[in-house]
Formats: C-alpha cells, structure tokens, sequence
C-alpha cells in the first residue's frame, strides 16, 4: 500500500498547503464568501421572506422604493423582483451545477479513458470529442432545446452535453502526462488494475487543474443558462435569473429594475464562481507557493 | 441622492447586460458584442431622462391630447410643399405573414404589402365611403341586389397583361373559395362580365358588408392568366403567386421576400393612376421584438412602425421627432379574448368554460396591467361598432361559483390545462395568458404556460386535433363589419382546420340563425336586435371570453406624408404616401 500512498500523501500535503494559499488571497475569500451567501440565499431565502415569486404581490411596474410595492420593485404582472430573483436563484444554480457536473463527469470518463489506454482509443475518442468541441455550444444548446422542448432537466441535459468537451481534453491530457510517472509505474509493477491505477493513483494527482476547471464549468453553465432564458428558449413557467431578465427585457428602458437586480444575481454569482476557480488555480500552483 | 443611485444601478445593469451578451456570444466574435453593447448603451442614453416612474403618469394625456395636436401640425405643414417623387420607407413590423396575398389568407403580416402589391376595386374613406380606386365608377341597383362596376382603362398588371373583367371575377372566386372570411361574399349569386371593363354582382339579398368586402386590402385583384393554370380554386393558397415573384395589380411590385426577415416593394411605373405612386421603394423589416422596433423609431432608423404596448404608445407621445398614429388601423377592431377549444373533452364541458370565466379579473387586466388604456370587451363585437352590445353575461369574479362549477363537472381535485398565446404583442398576449394561469391557480386549474416562437408555429395548433390545445388568447379582427370578421369565427360552417376560422368548433343552430339574417338585414336597428340576441347567446356560452379591446398603435418619422388615414390606414395602397426629406 505504501506506494499508492506516495500520489495520496502527494495531493494531501498538497491539499494543505494549497488551502493556506487559499486563504492568503484576499479576492477568492471574497468570492468563496458572496457565494456561500448567495447559496444559504437560494436555499433558505425563499422561506424566510414568505413572498411567493409566481404570485402577483402588488401593482404592476412598481419601482424600488415605491412605498406601495415591495423592496425591489415588481415585474409587469406584478410579481415581486426579490422573491423573484431569491427562488430564480434555486432554478439556476441547479441547472449550473448539475449540468457542470454532468459536464464534468462525462468528460472525465472520456478523457481519462482516452489519456490511459492511448492508441486507437485515444484517437477515437479525441475525434468524437473534436466533434463537439467544433460546435458552437450556445447554438448546440439551443437546438437540443428546440429538439427537446422546455423543462428544467431537459435545459440541464442541453447545457451539460454541450460543455463536456473542455474537461474532456483537460484530463486527457493530465492523464498523458502522468501515466508515465514513476509512482503509477510502480503501481502498474504491483500489479493494480488498470481501473485502480486511473482511479486512485492518476486522478488524485490529476485533480488540481480539473477542480480549478470545473469551477469555469459551472460558471458558464450559469452564463449559458441565462442567455438561453433570456432569449425565451427555457420554461416560461419555472423562475430562473435569466427567464426574469427574458421576460422583462421589453421592458428594460421604462422598468430597469426588471432586469437590473437578477442580471446583479447572474454576474455576483458568476464573478464569485470565477474568483474562487482562479484562487483554486494558484493555490495548486506549486511555482506561487511561498511567493 | 436618489437618481445617483439609480444611475448606478443602470450602468450595473449595462455591465451585466453586456456580460450577458458576451457571454452569450462566446469570444469569438468580440467586434460584433461590442457594437452591439455600444447601440445599447447609446439608446439607453437616449432614453435617460425618462423617469424610471413612466407608468405612474396619467395614460390619457398620451393617448387623447397629444396625438391630435400633432395631426394638426401635421396637416398644416402638409398645404406648404407639394409631394415629390422617390425615396425608400422602411417600416418595422413584428408581424410575420405566411404569403402576401390577402385574397387566400388573413393577418396584418400579409395585409401589409398586399395591399401594396395588389389594387382593389375601391378605397375605403375616413367615412367608410367607398372611393374609386380600379374601379373609376359604380351603379347599384334600387332594389339594391346588383351592383354594377366601372374598371379603369388601361390598367395593367406587373407583367403587362391588362386587368379585365374576367380578372376581378376570379379573384373573387379565389376569396370566395379560400379566404377565411367566409361572410364577406355570403349573398353573392353570380358575376357578369358583359365586357372587358364591365363587373356586375348579382346578390341574393343586401348585403351591407359589400363595400368593405370589395375596398382595399380585401379585394387583392389577381392575375387570372398566370393563377388559373390548372390549380383547383380551392387550393389557391399553395400558389406560387402568392408568394417570391407574385404578379400583381397595385402600385408597387414585389421584388425581394423573405418571409421572416425583409419583404421589398418597388415602384411599378405602368401603375394605372398617373404619376403614382411617389415612393421608389417600400421596405417591411420584420422585427420580433416590438423594443427594436422603438429604438429604430428613435434612432431613425425606420421611418414607420407599428408597436402595440402602452408603454411605448406613452414613449412615442413624448418624442418630438415622431408623429404618433393614435389607431393605427382606424375602425379594422382588434379584439383581444380569450378562445377555448370546444372539440377538447374537457372544455366542451360548459361547466368548465364557465368556472374559467368566472376566475378571470377582466377589470383588473384592463385597469392595471393595461394601465386602463383599453377598452373593456363583452359581446362578440367590438365596442366601436354600432352592433356591440354590452347588456350580456359578465361573469363577475365568484370564486366560490368557480370552485363548485369544476366539483360540478367531476373535477373535486381541480385540472390540469394549457394555455397558448400569440407571441408578439406581450401585453395583450402572454401578459394576459400568465395573468390568467395565476389566477387560475386560485380555483384549483393548474395552468401550463405554452409558448411560441412566432406566429405560424402558435397557429400550428389548430392543426393538430382536439387535444392539441385547451384555450389560447387570440386576437379576431373585427375588419369593419361583423359579417366579416365576427360570423367567421362563430358559424358552424366554418368549423375547418385554419387560422381566425371557426376554432373554438362551436356551433349552435340559433347563433347561425341569428348571423345569416343579421347579414341579409337591410335595416339597421333590426339587425343591431339580431346581433345583440347574438352576443347574449355567446357571452353565455363562452366559445370566447372576452377580455378588451385594444388600440393599435402605430409611429412615423415627422417627414412621412400623406398616411393613409382611411378605415385601412397602413393596410390600404400608400400611392400617395411621400417623404418630405
């Protein structure tokens, strides 16, 4: 067992001092902050301000501040815009993180299949993927969409597909590069399987630029899903961020709140995802350490 | 300290708008995103002295005071310069038409450049007087049964071909036998064509509605040499003509059409009105989004269009640079209901039809989400007409009759429904559809909310049997007289897979009863009794709920002259429209 421990106890010392390098940058706390606030937001906001966000709640295109409608405004129909864009925020993290890890995942399998075995798999599996990486994604989204019809899982599935090409290469190549590594030929001499050897030994290792990636992932599955609402591709009877900037985006001139407050919602959150990846990807990053 | 918080908030709504869209963009094409940020942020300037409380001030100074002072204005300046040739009119319209011959369909979309592309017999005044227009004169009959027209010498179509009698005469076959509106033709018995320039109508009984039926864009005159070529009449809808490289009989010819994105017309010069028409080119641009359509008004760049929001309507009053068109289709009557799908088991069920209507808050769609700026709608007939009646079922708000309605009709645990709208005209449509499946909820109807994509693919669901849809908002037009645009969607005749036919399948013997005289009825106070019976019957029944009636309102650039302002506005020929620029 000792010499699976070497690429664990790697990636654990590793783990540790990458955590302290975390914290040393000032920006990524920040972004790890807004977004565990804006997550116990998603979940426990909607119970604790009691207004439900398909409901009419007062006058239509009431401003913030108006005395007789709530704290951000409302919508056309009525609709408060914060009970809005607390709830919207459930539907799209969602979408964003499963079809991140839908993405991911898929990747993974592929491009880890495709790293280790090398040869005709490689090749096969490098062409499909070229297949996808060829296409426009948003486009491709869009397409599965109109294929598919509207739903939350359905626009999760269209999103996920489209973004697994990137991690796919990713492991891929992490996995090219460290199959050749003294301690995975030593487990190879062991006599580990070929699944132990990808599963335990290769991927710890190979985790430090999928995480960081992984936290791009979701950012653009956030992004994605708000541009697909916003173009009026998504249910138009389920709250997302987006689908409240689509439907109001009429209105955008006269009514600025509208659109105003859930487009904040979309660029906090990805802001915060992306400043969390980068502080991820300096922390891995042995060159900075102890800078 | 309160609008420098509002400027912050726009410029970060600007951000993440343009984050959005770059987003949305991927980085490749980074020069396009930032053009397009830059119209934005360029028309959001534009914008900025709006008060971001628009709604809060008072709708009627919009829809009432301003716009007449401008006609005035208007006309004024209109006596100084005398109209000059050439030029290009681009209008923006968010409506999307399936062909552009009027004759084989119905919708603004193909009313716009058919009226262009095809002459009618007459025009239709500010007066609803008919005005020679192909046909220089007419005689009717004392017993008002023959109707005997005058064409034009010399008048000819887009290839050369001159327009006769025969022409006229199976243009009218091919509406008869094709368009939707089946009432308008209703008594016609025969047509005679002594000679070339010779049309007589042989009637059955009067027929009031005629002079609507024959005017403008109703009465496309259509190529008989290139149209009758072996298509059976009835089928005439497929026609190549009536699409890319129609030939047609008006004062502009088709030369690009694209049916989704740009429709160009161009001056015909053989036009059979001397010296008609002033315009070198018409240019439709269809633009989905009704916002677009008022940045371009703005910005200059469409000299015409046409939008339908109170907002907007608010927004085009208080621009010095735009001439607001307070109805842009004069007495045509836009009625905007709610329509349920009769052939569907559920909702042939009146109990359910009624459980709905009384769920439904029409004062408060009409008060506040339209801002009161539409008129609240009853009968089947639009509050302008001399034939409304308003002493109907009004199924005031009764939540409690709802609920014991749908227990009635074997549904204790509530339903499961759909509701589609037509995409466009938000207000009117998918604000009212969502409205309507919130307030649903209340009762226990658990409402879907289905939307399009554009106005062929709402349409499809009338093509797709009983189960295909619950109800719909949909907007009948009145066109004039309900003989045209109110029988159709009530007869059992007219119960046939289309779009504005009979699509709610009802049918009640009395109601075709009542319509067929009203039709033939001569003399007006008996015919308002026999609509008014009509409306009763219906209001009850509900194959419609009604909901408002709403103006269509429309802009120009200040340089745009002579806008049609009879009963067909911007649907009628524009050969004397010119740009004084």
């Amino acid at each position: 067992m000792t010499d699976l421990g070497i690429g664990i106890e790697s990636v654990e010392t590793g783990g540790r001092g990458a955590f302290r390098m975390f914290l040393r940058n000032k920006a990524a706390v920040a972004g790890l902050v807004v977004f565990t606030f804006v997550v116990l937001v998603t979940i426990f906001g909607p119970g604790i301000y009691g207004v439900e966000a398909h409901k009419m709640a007062a006058g239509p295109f009431l401003g913030p501040g108006d005395d007789a409608g709530p704290l951000l405004g409302t919508d056309y129909l009525g609709r408060d815009i914060l009970a809005g864009v607390i709830t919207g925020g459930r539907t799209t993290l969602f979408v964003a993180a499963v079809a991140g890890a839908m993405a991911m995942g898929l990747g993974l399998v592929v491009g880890s299949l495709a790293g280790y075995f090398g040869g005709w798999v490689d090749a096969l599996l490098m062409r499909f993927t070229e297949i996808f990486q060829a296409m426009p994604s948003l486009l491709f989204s869009l397409v599965l969409i109109y294929l598919l019809g509207p739903g939350t899982w359905k626009e999760t599935l269209a999103i996920g597909i489209t973004l697994w090409a990137l991690p796919a290469r990713l492991t891929r190549a992490e996995f090219l590069r460290l199959r050749e590594m003294e301690f995975v030929k030593a487990s190879r001499a062991i006599g580990c399987s070929d699944l132990r050897i990808m599963t335990r030994t290769i991927l710890p290792n190979a985790m430090p630029p999928l995480l960081v990636a992984a936290t791009l992932l979701v950012v653009i599955a956030v992004l994605f899903h708000a541009g697909l609402a916003f173009l009026g591709m998504v249910d138009i009877n389920t709250i997302s961020w987006g689908s409240i900037m689509g439907k109001n985006k009429g209105y955008a001139l006269t009514a600025w709140w509208t659109v105003a407050f859930p487009g904040l919602a979309i660029v906090t959150t990805g802001l915060s995802i992306a400043l969390i990846g980068d502080g991820l990807q300096d922390a891995f990053n042995p060159k900075l350490r102890g800078r | 300290m309160n609008t420098v918080f509002k400027r912050w908030i726009k410029i970060i709504t600007l951000l993440a708008a343009l984050s959005l869209f770059s987003a949305a963009c991927g980085s490749s094409d980074s020069d396009s995103s930032s053009d397009s940020s830059s119209d934005s942020s360029s028309s959001a300037a534009a914008s900025d002295d709006e008060p971001a409380a628009a709604s809060d001030d008072e709708p009627e100074a919009a829809s009432d005071d301003e716009p007449e002072a401008e006609e005035e204005e208007a006309t004024e300046e209109e006596a100084a310069p005398q109209p000059k040739h050439g030029g290009t009119i681009v209008i923006a319209t968010t409506q999307v038409g399936a062909n552009v011959n009027h004759g084989v369909n119905s919708g603004i979309g193909i009313a716009q450049p058919s009226s262009k592309i095809f002459a009618a017999l007459t025009h239709l005044d500010n007066n609803w007087e008919p005005q020679p227009y192909l046909a220089e004169s007419w005689e009717v009959s004392d017993d008002s049964l023959t109707i005997t027209f005058h064409l034009v010498a010399g008048a000819t179509f887009h290839d050369g071909a001159p327009i006769t009698s025969a022409d006229v005469k199976f243009s009218i076959e091919v509406i008869q036998a094709n368009h939707p509106f089946t009432g308008m033709w209703g008594p016609l018995e025969s047509i005679d064509t002594p000679d070339d320039l010779t049309v007589v109508l042989h009637l059955a009984t009067p027929h009031p509605a005629l002079w609507i039926a024959t005017s403008d864009v109703m009465m496309p005159v259509m190529p008989k040499h290139i149209m009758d070529d072996g298509t059976p009449i009835n089928e005439m809808r497929g026609h190549p003509n009536n699409g890319a490289g129609a030939i047609g009989s008006g004062p502009f010819r088709l030369t690009e059409y694209q049916n989704t994105q740009k429709i160009v017309l161009e001056r015909y010069e053989d036009f059979f009105i001397p010296d008609r028409p002033y315009l070198d080119t018409i240019i439709y641009v269809i633009v989905p989004d009704e916002d677009a359509t008022m940045l371009g008004l703005e910005s200059g760049e469409y000299d015409s269009g046409g939008y339908a929001s109170v907002i907007n309507a608010e927004k085009v009053s208080n621009n010095p640079d735009l001439v607001a068109i307070p109805d842009l289709l004069g007495g045509v009557g836009s009625l905007n209901h709610l329509q349920f799908n009769m052939a569907n088991s559920i909702m042939s069920d009146l109990r359910v039809r009624q459980a709905i209507a009384y769920t439904i808050d029409r004062d408060y769609v009409i008060n506040t989400l339209h801002q009161g700026q539409t008129i609240e709608l009853l009968g089947g007939i639009h509050p302008s007409s001399p034939f409304y009646n308003e002493d109907v079922e009004r199924y005031d708000v009764n939540l409690d009759k709802a609920r014991s309605l749908l227990y009635d009709a074997g549904y204790p645990d509530g339903l499961d429904l759909r509701i589609n709208y037509i995409p466009g005209p938000n207000e009117q449509q998918r604000n009212v559809a969502e409205y309507i499946a919130l307030a649903l909820g209340e009762v226990g109807i658990r409402v879907e909310v289905v939307q399009a994509a554009d106005l062929p693919s709402w349409a499809g669901i009338f093509f797709g049997g009983p189960d295909a849809w619950h109800m719909t908002m949909n907007a009948y037009f009145n066109w004039g007289d309900p003989v045209i645009g109110v029988q159709r969607a009530y007869v059992c005749a007219n119960i046939r897979p289309g779009v504005f036919v009979n699509n709610s399948a009802y049918c009640n013997e009395k109601v075709d009863e009542l319509l067929y005289a009203a039709a033939a009825e001569p003399d007006v106070a008996k015919r308002k009794a026999l609509y008014d019976e009509f409306q009763v019957i219906t209001a009850i029944e509900l194959p419609f709920y009604g909901i408002n009636a709403l103006p269509i309102f429309g802009a120009n650039q200040l340089y745009v002259r002579n806008q049609p302002d009879g009963a067909w506005g911007p649907l009628s020929g524009f050969e004397n429209v010119w740009l004084d620029k």
